[in-house]
């Protein structure tokens, strides 16, 4: 054989090599084993890509899709005339994609500051803001707003040495006006947890941003507009593939109209200041502590809010883009910081109450009437004081003494008048519940007004029941029995507005629109329309807003009305009118109160004492009242010296006419 | 006058002819056609996966694996020629020759975490790759010396304790997939050999309880044997969806791309998968992945069957062979294929733990191209040499 000769046999093999049945057996045991596994492998592939095909394909075509939400510019705010108030500007966010950070965590420390350094900002800001967005791996997190153009040029350039960090465009914003309105504009800052809890429903996600008070807070469901979305192809890396598709463009929000005139608003504000100014400036007690106030001005015909002041005031700006915490202690918007800035973010307008003092008597006076405990042209006494249960009530004039009739009580503001009306309330019988409360509470005070915006106080309306309930045992366990009960100091405190009665200022000003409207209640309001803008073929058009509550008839008797109205004309237009020094000499005629209320504040030196709340409310012009002006000076001194005054400037604005100050202030 | 030199002289050259054409001949040319179709079909494979891995140059992985695949050829070749007996005879030497080129690896630096190459200018030599054949070699040496004394315990003793020194000394580089693969093949040497199995059993036993210790008892005990991921390996796939961003990130990308690539296959454009980077290692460990994604269950199948021929020739070769330590060479060599084939496809498709065992014939890599190509060479050197009988 030929093969004999190639391959020799093997010495080492004493008997040809036999194919053993035990060999037999093992290899095919082996084979057996083989196609096992080849069985099981074509099984498995046959599940995956026949059975489970159509599921993983569609796992793998969203491996590599990211869906990008795109923010919609936010509406813009303007006042009643198409001015604006809050608008837009873009900027540049850098932002990260949680899942495309490097898995590997001395990498990602690593990137995250060197992202820092360029960012000019500390990485423990950038690891706090990750993790408070954690459990949201499928959205990018905004670390930084308003990049600069050389942050954004270095980013861009140098993407493979950042992955997961994005650059994208924003809205941010803007404040034309600075500080204005801002009680009533409110800021926007970024969804919080809680928010989101409430709100996740109607279509907010994480890192959203959202209105956090005023109008922006109010209104974000129009303001806001509709996110729009793309679809971005990216690799492992998460680096995009191209430019993103658009799927659904975004909407942008709609354009808030307020019933807010700028013009009127500034001079509410400037009037504010100059009210605070004069108050300092002038030599009376504790008016050097004049720190705060507000103005409100109403339409007492539909209740359209026209200008809402409010001072201390901060600049909305601060929270745009990057909230720096510093700044906002700074202005005195943080919990530890806001005593010492006397609360900026309060709005005093609504948010606010105050003992309201004489501007109160018109309340007492109508009442009264209406009770038929008092005639209008029926004489009471109007002295220096007045004893009554073993007190002395004081008049804050202590030199008058004679008679007066309503209008001239109210005109020359005379308490121990008020005193001997609030008694008679407090003798009316106890079956028919306290009266003078009971058409307070017909006017609007003790109960929010239902204005848009918040958030707001209800005030306090003291009744006998509340006296009962607030001073038990627990509360008040030394003097609770005496406490307790109304006494008839209360009603005759309460006819001038003082003791436990709070009201707001815009609880006041709603009283005066009703005064000066002929007996309807209103409802403050400032949304007068929302325009939705033209965008992707919808053209734009007024959307339905729920309209503002329509005045509500109080049944107050026209005569008492008019009573009332007559005194607040002589107030200021007599020559003992509390305000006719401020009002008589301006061209459009103004009826309104002056009010002095006494309220024990704690300066700051550790001994409180009573502070005189310098107050003036009114309409004009006094025969068909077209503005309702609430002023409020915190520790302004009297009525006249600081409130009227402020007051007087936002009429002048009003109706574009300036006023000569006209004798010597007799107010209180 | 006869010229009986010349006559000679002609009937040597006739009969080196014909030597020659027998050697063609007998060579198993089914194998043969098989590895090649192999070859081909995991370079055509890998021309398309790796297009967009290498941004300069997207003919790079191909262009080596080409390479390696010809230097392969090469030894294949040289493989055949050589008559396995020389190996039989110096089983010693191989045997010591493989465990110091294992052993230097292991004293060079670390290469991505893991010490498994010993790099030689333009090539990174991956020594345990050449060792499953040189492990399977001296085994089969040292049982065909023995082979009258296979009943005797202390031989398959013996055994077990020659290989545990490679196993161990792969397994620390770490590489555990190959120290794996070398276990099978011990298990494949001993039951061709022809030990009882009685031994057979008490090994497998024994194998099963190190297995329940190493990751069950002693960690709870407190004496970690692997490392943590190696652990997580090898037990992810049995809960796949426990750490999807992890551990069996891997396996989940894996399962997608083969499932996305259904009946026919995504093509290499489409196969995002692949292209897009989502399945790591997708031109060594997890190319059976990118290939079923790129060609469908058809692509995927066809390899399937390429490897189910060699394996069956394998098997085949196995009862054909001249010789005891012929069949245990042949036996050590197809089930360590098997094996490899199987962890590393089922890996992909989540039935097997997640090791480094790269695809014969198909993942890019020069060392295990070439080795494997020497497995053939030798099973095909068998074959030659085998008897004649059942031809």
């Amino acid at each position: 054989m030929i093969s004999r000769r190639f391959l020799p046999p093997d010495p080492r093999v004493e008997e040809p090599y036999r194919l053993t049945p035990r060999l037999a057996l093992r290899v095919g045991l082996l084979g057996m084993v083989a196609i096992a596994v080849f069985a099981t492998l074509f099984l498995r592939l046959w599940s995956l890509q026949i059975l489970n095909g159509q599921q993983l394909l569609r796992a793998a075509q969203n491996n590599q899709r990211r869906d990008v939400r795109v923010e919609a510019p936010r509406g813009s705010i303007v006042d009643r005339n198409g001015l604006p108030l809050v608008t837009n500007v873009p900027g540049t966010a850098v932002q990260i994609w949680q899942t495309d950070l490097p898995k590997d965590r001395s990498a990602r420390l690593r990137e995250l500051r060197k992202l820092a350094r360029v960012l000019l900002m500390s990485p423990i800001d950038i690891g706090r803001t990750l993790r408070r967005h954690r459990n949201d791996l499928l959205a990018p997190v905004t670390i930084k707003d308003s990049a600069t153009e050389l942050q954004v040029g270095y980013l861009k350039e140098r993407r493979h040495d950042f992955p997961g960090v994005q650059v994208a465009n924003e809205y941010l914003r803007y404040y034309p006006h600075r500080e204005l309105a801002a009680h009533v504009l409110g800021y926007v800052g970024e969804i919080s947890q809680q928010q989101l809890d409430a709100l996740g429903k109607q279509g907010y996600h994480l890192g959203d941003t959202i209105g956090q008070s005023g109008i922006e807070s109010v209104y974000d469901r129009y303001l806001r507009g509709t996110p729009g979305l793309d679809i971005l192809r990216v690799d492992s890396l998460g680096s995009p593939l191209g430019q993103a598709t658009p799927v659904v463009p975004p909407h942008p929000g709609s354009e808030v109209r307020l019933t807010i005139d700028v013009k009127l608003q500034a001079a509410a504000e400037q009037a504010l200041r100059y009210g605070i100014e004069r108050a300092r400036n002038s030599n009376c007690y504790g008016c050097w502590n004049a720190n705060g106030g507000s103005i409100v001005a109403l339409d007492p015909r539909d209740g359209s809010v026209r200008a809402l002041a409010s001072y201390p005031t901060y600049r909305p700006s601060l929270y745009v883009g990057r909230v720096r915490q510093r700044a906002l202690d700074a202005a005195g918007l943080t919990a530890k910081s806001a005593e010492s800035m006397n609360y900026p973010a309060l709005d005093r307008g609504i948010d606010a109450a105050y003992p309201p003092g004489s501007t109160w008597k018109p309340v007492t006076a109508i009442a009264a009437m209406q009770e038929h405990i008092l005639q209008p042209f029926e004489s009471l006494a109007c002295t220096g004081s007045y004893t009554k249960a073993g007190h002395t009530f004081k008049n804050w004039d202590p030199f008058v003494n004679e008679a007066m009739t309503l209008t001239t009580a109210i005109a020359q503001s005379c308490d121990t008048y008020f005193y001997q009306v609030g008694y008679r309330f407090y003798g009316m019988p106890s079956r028919l519940g306290p009266r003078l409360q009971a058409w307070a509470h017909r006017f609007g005070f003790g109960q929010k007004t239902g204005i848009d915006l918040g958030p707001e106080q209800t005030g306090l309306l003291p009744t006998p029941d509340w006296r009962k309930q607030t001073y038990t045992k627990k509360t008040d366990p030394k003097q609770w029995q005496v406490d307790s009960l109304w006494k008839p100091g209360d009603s005759i405190q309460l006819a001038i507005g003082q003791k436990d009665l709070l009201v707001t200022p815009m609880q006041m000003a709603r009283f005066y629109a009703m005064v000066a409207n002929g007996g309807k209640l209103v409802t403050p309001h400032l949304l007068l329309d929302v325009e939705q803008p033209s965008a992707n073929r919808t053209r734009g058009r007024t959307l339905p807003t729920p309209p503002p509550p329509a005045p509500e008839p109080t049944n107050v008797d026209a005569q008492a009305l008019a009573v009332v109205r007559e005194g607040l004309f002589e107030a200021t237009h007599s020559s003992l009118g509390t305000s006719s020094a401020i009002f008589g000499g301006f061209p459009i005629s103004i009826s309104g109160k002056t009010g002095t209320a006494e309220k024990v504040i704690d300066p700051g030196d550790g001994y409180p004492r009573t502070f005189n709340q310098s107050w003036w409310c009114g309409y004009g012009p006094s025969d068909s009242p077209d503005l309702v002006v609430c002023a409020l000076i915190e520790n302004g001194g009297h009525g006249g010296d600081a409130a009227a005054p402020a007051a007087l400037k936002v009429f002048e604005q009003f109706f574009g006419k300036q006023a000569t100050q006209k004798g010597p202030i007799h107010s209180d | 006058m006869v010229d009986y030199a010349s006559r000679a002289a002609t009937r040597a050259r006739r009969r080196e002819t014909t030597d020659v054409a027998s050697f063609v001949r007998r060579l198993d040319w089914i194998l043969i056609g098989s590895v090649a179709a192999l070859v081909a079909y995991g370079l055509w494979a890998i021309a398309d996966i790796t297009r967009h891995d290498v941004v300069t140059n997207p003919h790079y992985y191909f262009t080596h694996q080409v390479a390696y695949a010809a230097i392969g050829g090469v030894c294949l070749i040289a493989a055949v020629l050589i008559d396995p007996d020389v190996y039989r005879t110096r089983w010693r030497e191989i045997f010591g020759g493989m465990c110091f080129l294992i052993a230097i690896v292991l004293l060079t630096g670390p290469i991505r975490g893991s010490k498994r190459w010993l790099d030689v200018g333009f090539f990174k030599f991956q020594p345990s790759e050449f060792g499953k054949v040189l492990f399977v070699l001296a085994l089969a040496g040292f049982l065909a010396e023995r082979s009258r004394r296979l009943h005797d315990p202390r031989t398959t003793l013996s055994v077990v304790g020659l290989a545990l020194i490679p196993i161990f000394l792969v397994f620390l580089q770490p590489d555990f997939g190959s120290a794996l693969v070398y276990c099978a093949a011990v298990g494949a040497v001993l039951l061709v050999a022809g030990t009882p199995w009685t031994h057979i059993g008490a090994l497998a036993a024994g194998a099963v309880a190190i297995a329940v210790l190493v990751l069950g008892v002693m960690p709870a005990a407190g004496v970690p044997v692997l490392k943590k991921y190696q652990e997580k390996r090898l037990t992810g796939f049995l809960n796949p969806d426990s750490d999807p961003g992890g551990t069996t990130y891997n396996i989940t990308q894996s399962k997608n791309a083969i499932g996305a690539g259904q009946l026919r296959g995504r093509g290499p454009e489409n196969a995002t998968q692949t292209t897009l980077n989502f399945l790591p290692e997708h031109h060594t460990d997890f190319v059976f992945a990118s290939l079923a994604e790129e060609r469908g269950f058809f692509g995927a199948a066809f390899l399937l069957m390429l490897y189910l021929l060699v394996v069956w020739r394998g098997l085949r070769i196995v009862t054909l062979a001249r010789e005891p330590f012929s069949a245990i060479v042949a036996g050590g060599l197809v089930v360590a294929l098997l094996f490899q084939v199987f962890v590393n496809v089922g890996m992909t498709m989540g039935i097997a733990p997640i090791t480094g065992i790269p695809l014969p014939f198909v993942s890019v890599g020069g060392s295990s191209m070439i080795a494997n190509l020497i497995a053939v060479g030798l099973l095909l050197s068998i074959h030659v040499r085998a008897r004649t009988g059942r031809r």
